[in-house]
């Protein structure tokens, strides 16, 4: 079938006959025969537009048609549809026109790389300042969880602690392990170029309990309640739940927030805890399995070197960790506008900002126990 | 227009999950080219149905057959229908222009300045014109709705659904969008099925119509809107159309 737009003139006046199917699964063919007409058209004061040999219209074929009358009009030339045998199709082509815009809202987007960057750099302070802003809001919340206690949502506290702590067990338990396990192949081979062989659980004991342990558990917690909280309470936001509760007078940070960070800071040092006994016996494993130390001189040699300084040298950061991370997510998630894209950008964000919090956090605590010497 | 066939045929429809049932024996027709409303209180399925007459899920009994779809859960080829969803659903990471661009650009050859010039005319229908840079996040619930209508017609489908469509809109924007469902009907000859519990535009806008209830666990009335509201003996039905019809009670004067 062709689709073509015949031209009839007569004088200066022309007659355009569009012929065929001008709907949406032909829209490419009709888009072509329009363009093809203009150039016979100069001169033409007159011109009519003839419906009778359309096989076919519907809105798509009726647009660019509309179109094609639009920029006659604006040339000057004078339009008619002719409708008398077409009346459907006529009134279609109508209804498309004389639509024009009015005023146009200026959009304000499309920026160069050199505005960007600059744009991102202008922001730096703003973002700085929210985020002591959010620190500082949820230290001078915590005063009132005592003044009135009603204001944080104790129920979920249980779910909270099933959530991140229970459902996280399996995973931080095996990264724990796995980690005592390089930890002990890596003393094997190091130590034992010089027949050190006896010192590799003194090895795994310092280096998991004081540093591993908690980086390890605290950025396992991270990638996943970080990104399952900042998740929730962004989706919130975004569907006017915390609007909800502010018109009720909660505040968010004592209902959401606090819960959380309680959550975390419960359930953190207990799963670095589990970590590391299971870090021992990765420790175990890997020695026992590559040398000809046995388990029991293992076990002793392992018994000797946990010191009180070394064991709770380690837990005693878990709970900064455990409120970085839940600090950053809630705050991500708080600060969420638009819609789902924003939800998974604000997730990104948290998982990141709380692994690398994280880690910062866990080296300040090393300079400071170097500087303390303990 | 008119023909013998009707544009969509349900029957005997079973809807349910486990051993709840919600809705059995649903029974109707949808003439091509009319204005078609499901009406219900809240809870009575009316946007389950509608999510079965899209072919969202699966009927556990009985049939609903589109004239040239089929069973739509079965269907597979070129969207043949659009939906309007109550929050318009747009997808928020695009802007207006590239929201209906999609359904052009996925399942039509068409490209270039003739995409633009297609979604800038819809955009116009539905007075957006000015808007096709917006993000959806920019723009008002009602211009949302709009838009959603907007990108439901891009594919020119003889049939349209609408799932509360002036739900949350203020009166003049729920007339505007009531006038345009007239428009879409009349001058384009689309079918349109409405999910709704708005009087005012019920009996501005349909043809037809079905009424749900919850308790009867399907369809208690259906024909003409304006009729029902005259004659129905059936209590609930009566209600339904009296109790918020303005002149029922409170207004002497009309």
């Amino acid at each position: 079938m062709t689709i073509t737009v015949r031209t009839e003139r007569e004088g200066d006046r022309a007659r355009l006959v569009p012929v065929g199917a001008f709907d949406v699964a032909h829209a490419p063919a009709v888009a072509q025969a329009v363009a093809q007409v203009p150039p016979d058209l100069e001169g033409c004061r007159s011109i009519d537009l003839d419906l009778t040999h359309l096989d076919r219209i519907d809105g798509s074929g009726a647009v660019l048609l509309a179109r094609f009358l639009d920029r006659l009009d604006f040339d000057g030339d004078r339009t008619r549809i002719v409708a008398d045998r077409n009346p459907e199709a006529a009134r279609l082509i109508t209804l498309y026109r004389q639509k024009r815009a009015e005023s146009a809202p200026p959009p304000t987007r499309a920026m160069g790389l050199l505005a960007t960057i600059g744009a991102a750099a202008a922001d730096l302070p703003a973002r700085i300042t929210d985020t002591l802003d959010f620190t500082g809001r949820c230290i001078a919340a915590l005063p009132k969880i005592i003044t009135s206690p009603r204001s944080v949502d104790w129920h979920s506290l249980p779910r909270l602690v099933q959530e991140i702590g229970a459902d996280a067990l399996p995973v931080t338990s095996s990264a724990n392990l796995l980690v005592g396990v390089i930890i002990g192949f890596l003393g094997v081979s190091q130590l034992g170029r010089f027949g050190a062989v006896v010192y590799v659980p003194e090895l795994v004991v310092v280096a998991h309990f004081r540093e591993l342990g908690p980086l390890v558990t605290a950025i396992v917690v991270a990638g996943r309640s970080g990104a399952g909280l900042a998740s929730e309470i962004a989706t919130m936001k975004v569907s006017e739940e915390i609007d909800a509760l502010r018109s009720m007078k909660f505040d968010p940070m004592m209902w959401l927030v606090v819960p959380r960070c309680l959550a975390l800071v419960l359930v953190v040092p207990l799963l670095t805890w589990v970590g590391d006994a299971l870090a021992l016996v990765g420790g175990l494993l890997a020695t026992v399995a590559i040398t000809d130390l046995t388990p029991r001189a293992y076990i002793l040699a392992t018994m000797d070197a946990i010191t009180p300084s070394h064991f709770f040298g380690g837990l005693v950061k878990t709970p900064f960790l455990a409120l970085a991370i839940g600090l950053i997510a809630c705050a991500q998630g708080l600060a969420t506008q638009g819609g789902a894209a924003a939800v998974g950008a604000r997730t990104t964000t948290a998982v990141v900002l709380a692994i690398f919090g994280v880690i910062a956090i866990n080296s300040l605590f090393t300079l400071l126990y170097v500087a303390m010497g303990v | 227009m008119p023909t013998t066939r009707p544009h969509i045929v349900v029957e005997d429809l079973c809807i349910g999950w486990g051993t709840r049932v919600l809705m059995e024996h649903v029974t109707f027709d949808i003439e091509r080219g009319t204005t078609f409303a499901i009406l219900g209180g809240s809870g009575s399925g009316k946007s389950t149905l509608l999510r079965y007459l899209i072919g969202l899920e699966e009927p556990r009994a009985g049939r609903i057959d589109i004239d040239g779809v089929g069973q739509p859960h079965r269907y597979q080829g070129i969207p043949a229908f659009g939906v309007l969803f109550q929050s318009g659903a747009l997808f928020s990471s695009m802007t207006l222009a590239e929201n209906l661009a999609l359904p052009l650009t996925t399942w039509t050859p068409i490209r270039g300045a003739t995409v633009r010039d297609l979604v800038q005319a819809k955009l116009e229908l539905v007075g957006l014109g000015p808007f096709a840079e917006h993000l959806p996040g920019e723009i008002s619930g009602g211009m949302k709705k709009r838009a959603g209508i907007a990108r439901a017609m891009m594919l020119e489908p003889d049939l349209l659904f609408f799932d509360e469509p002036s739900a949350g809109l203020d009166p003049i924007s729920a007339v505007e969008l009531d006038e345009l469902i007239v428009t879409l009907s009349r001058d384009l000859g689309i079918t349109i099925v409405i999910v709704t519990h708005e009087l005012p535009s019920i009996f501005l806008v349909a043809h037809q119509c079905i009424v749900l209830d919850k308790i009867a666990k399907g369809i208690v009335a259906q024909g003409d809107p304006r009729a029902l509201r005259e004659e129905s003996k059936i209590p609930f039905v009566h209600n339904f159309f009296t109790r918020s019809s303005p002149g029922a009670s409170a207004s002497p004067g009309r």
